[in-house]
């Protein structure tokens, strides 16, 4: 008796754990099955001085909904899609200042801001980008400078996720928003939380290039400096390409690098300068890795340095480039320089203008790169496109600076004003009508180099804090340096305290089509009555009606039956 | 919810043998061994169809309707058909009569191939939070097909048990057999060759299901009165 109710016992335990186990494998609800899965980018979160800036979440698991639902509708649980086209920005502005709670935001940009797609620019598109690039730069510049509780992605469009806004704007104006009780679409990103990126580096690379020395010469040769930074900083940063700010001044700093080792390889035809190719990072961040590049120098070196010409956004421009300058226009040095550029620019056929800003040693913004060798002293001066100088964090090569809107030819004349002026001033060929570079000559400039490093810039997105120490582009610019010059150093350096990043920048989005909760009840119930129909039919004809009716009557009394 | 969905999804399959089983005086004659061992007859007729598909048949890269592998696969079909001969005269089963042997080996049949056709892609998809039509359509697919076993093994069982037929009726047993049977071979050739859809499809196996249910219960019937 003892024993066998001991063996039954644990035959009950096992059995037991037999179902816990079954209801656990049953819980375990598999997530990978959606109908559509689109590559989504997060928005940038970022803390300046501590101060939160961007999106501050990164797991998104809400219902879809679009901007036809109605006003004044609950939002909290929805994510809103938003084609960049139909935007209402002052819609979201309203939205993201007043603090409205929202489950997330999910913008979609047109192909043409994609650098995996590259078709022909026809002149319709032309018109319609200017419109959708003043509305993205700034949507950009509003989801930069604001802290947002929510998750905020950008995708691209395409047939799927096109297909699922149309169904989803249906829903939205027959006046049925999703939510679980009514079903539609769920938007899925699984994520953990977005961690601090500990010590960011920025790197500087550097070329050198040394003039002809002659025995006589006991003192250091002067040097002239050509300088552009190649980081970049956008509302998504896994798309900020950045290609006119400032890959138009990478390109053009390599191919000035080219043509000058050219000339440099024949001691005959080396100048008495030396020259200092300077590719820089942390340029969105008051150009700080331009600074402790310059913090790092020699002090003869610094001395050294006649002047720099630092290159920013030479990519889009038609008949007019900017000189800016931070010591006084009267300053004879400037003057020798901007008359130099514009001799060379009248004769390409453009004009080039001076422009003077003052620096503010106690203010910590430095708007041009040319400002950090100001500080210490060295003239210098920058050549973009620019009228005036950026804010922080604006025009730094974001979501609206895509290949399509960079123009290879301006990029080509500003390579030419650059190196020809330069070379009038080592040579000692001022104001005379010579072209070094000319076409169809051995220094010509070439379009090609320019357009495939471009092509390469546009696809490769440059935050810095996202580049690591060896990353596979830094040591491409490394190797083209030390292609085209003697001796190539790179520092790394951590990013300024000032800026702190997460990470998290790309995410797979999942978009489940679901079925409200009201319907499983509904199908529940058809299956309920459908089943006791068949249980009273199958009764009905294989026993009769009479078995169906005593399954509910209780049976006859015990007394009736000892009668 | 999704576990909900598959819930609802399974009791679409599986519900409707249970509620056979319970509904007719199956239950009170206890006929569970038969449709057990049933069912083991059938899992051993699938094992041995497949080894035969595996070794007769060539993959074929498009989905296009192939006459002479359909022929093949309807060949092969009849297996089921030997499998099902075999199960209802071949096993010894307990002291029942002959109108419940067929609807319990009919039952065990049906209630095999469900489970084995349809539990599996059930667990892995109605689960999961996307939502399609298909499981439904599967679980209706299911029931049509719980009648036509039934049916299958009613024809069976007049051919192979009963003794004295009226001669008349024979060939239509014969040929109701023949287009039960070959059903299979019937759908595939809508949904591959026609190019019909799954609700279309279902929806024809639920009406001649029904069809071939109502002939061979008016056969069966006639077959039980004492020939004239």
């Amino acid at each position: 008796m003892g024993p066998r109710k001991a063996g039954e016992r644990e035959m009950l335990e096992s059995v037991y754990s037999m179902i816990a186990l079954v209801f656990v494998l049953v819980a375990c609800v598999e997530l990978c099955d959606a109908a559509t899965v689109v590559d989504v980018y997060r928005l940038i979160q970022y803390d300046i001085s501590g101060v939160p800036f961007g999106s501050r979440l990164a797991a998104l698991n809400h219902h879809a909904g679009s901007l036809h639902s109605a006003p004044g509708a609950d939002l909290s649980r929805t994510v809103l899609i938003i084609p960049v086209r139909d935007l209402d920005i002052s819609f979201v502005k309203e939205y993201i200042t007043q603090r409205q709670p929202l489950g997330g935001l999910l913008f979609l940009l047109p192909r043409m801001f994609s650098f995996e797609n590259r078709d022909d620019t026809k002149s319709s598109h032309v018109n319609q980008g200017e419109l959708l690039k003043t509305v993205v730069a700034e949507l950009e510049q509003l989801l930069i400078h604001a802290k947002i509780p929510y998750p905020v992605y950008f995708a691209f469009e395409d047939d799927d996720i096109d297909a699922v806004l149309a169904d989803v704007k249906r829903n939205d104006a027959i006046g049925q928003p999703a939510t679980a009780t009514t079903g539609g679409f769920k938007l899925v990103v699984s994520a953990s939380e977005p961690k601090k990126l500990a010590s960011p580096t920025i790197t500087n690379i550097q070329g050198w290039l040394p003039g002809l020395k002659t025995d006589g010469d006991a003192s250091q040769l002067p040097t002239i400096a050509i300088v552009a930074s190649y980081d970049t900083f956008g509302a998504a940063p896994a798309l900020s390409v950045g290609s006119d700010s400032n890959g138009s001044g990478i390109v053009a700093l390599l191919e000035i690098a080219r043509l000058f080792s050219i000339l440099y390889s024949n001691p005959k035809t080396r100048g008495r300068y030396n020259l200092l190719f300077g590719l820089t990072s942390g340029g969105p961040y008051n150009y700080n890795g331009t600074q402790k590049w310059l913090r790092s120098f020699d002090q003869r070196l610094r001395e050294s340095i006649d002047y720099a010409i630092c290159l920013n956004s030479i990519g889009s421009w038609d008949n007019e480039l900017w000189i800016h300058v931070s010591k006084p226009p009267e300053n004879t040095y400037i003057k020798q320089i901007f008359e130099g550029f514009s001799n060379v620019a009248e004769e390409l056929g453009f004009g080039v203008g001076l422009k003077h800003k003052k620096i503010n040693i106690s203010n910590p913004r430095v708007a041009w790169e040319h400002e950090q060798f100001s500080r210490l002293r060295v003239t210098a001066a920058t050549l973009s496109e620019l009228f005036t100088a950026p804010e922080l964090l604006e025009r730094t090569g974001g979501l609206v600076d895509s290949r399509h809107f960079v123009n290879e030819t301006a990029i080509v004349k500003s390579v030419k004003l650059v190196a020809e002026s330069l070379a009038r001033h080592i040579y000692g060929h001022q104001g005379k009508n010579i072209q070094i570079f000319a076409d169809d000559s051995g220094l010509a400039v070439n379009p090609s180099y320019i357009r495939s490093w471009l092509d390469l810039l546009s696809r490769t997105p440059r935050v810095a804090p996202f580049l690591s120490k060896n990353d596979p582009f830094i040591m491409a610019l490394k190797k083209e340096l030390e292609d085209h010059t003697n001796e190539v150093n790179v520092q790394h350096e951590v990013l300024d305290g000032m800026f702190t990043f997460y990470d998290l920048t790309k995410a797979r989005l999942n978009i489940y089509q679901v079925a409200s909760v009201t319907f499983d009840l509904l199908l529940l119930l058809v299956l309920g009555s459908y089943l006791i129909v068949l249980f009273s039919f199958l009764v009905i004809t294989t026993r009769g009606l009479d078995d169906l009716i005593s399954l509910f009557r209780r049976p006859p009394s015990r007394k009736v039956k000892t009668a | 919810m999704t576990v909900f969905h598959f819930f609802n999804c399974a009791i679409l399959t599986f519900g409707p043998h249970a509620v056979y089983y319970s509904a007719t005086p199956l239950s009170e004659y206890d006929t569970l061994g038969t449709s057990v061992k049933a069912a083991l007859v059938y899992l051993g007729t699938a094992l041995v169809k497949l080894v035969c598909l595996a070794t007769f048949l060539k993959v074929s890269e498009n989905d296009s309707f192939d006459p002479y592998q359909e022929l093949l696969k309807a060949l092969i079909g009849f297996i089921d058909v030997a499998g099902l001969y075999f199960a209802l005269t071949q096993l010894t089963h307990r002291n029942i009569s002959q109108n419940h042997k067929f609807q319990a080996v009919g039952l065990g049949w049906a209630f095999a191939d469900s489970v084995l056709h349809r539990l599996a892609p059930l667990w892995m998809g109605a689960r999961g939070l996307e939502f399609t039509w298909d499981y439904i359509l599967q679980g209706i697919e299911a029931n049509a097909n719980l009648v036509l076993s039934i049916s299958l093994a009613a024809l069976g069982s007049l051919m192979w048990l009963r003794k004295n037929k009226p001669k008349t009726l024979i060939p239509i047993i014969y040929a109701c057999a023949v287009i039960v049977a070959t059903m299979p071979s019937i759908t595939s050739y809508l949904r591959r060759g026609l190019g019909w859809h799954l609700p279309k499809v279902v929806g024809f196996e639920l009406f001649t299901s029904l069809v071939m249910a109502i002939i061979s219960w008016q056969l069966f019937a006639a077959c039980q009165r004492p020939s004239a």
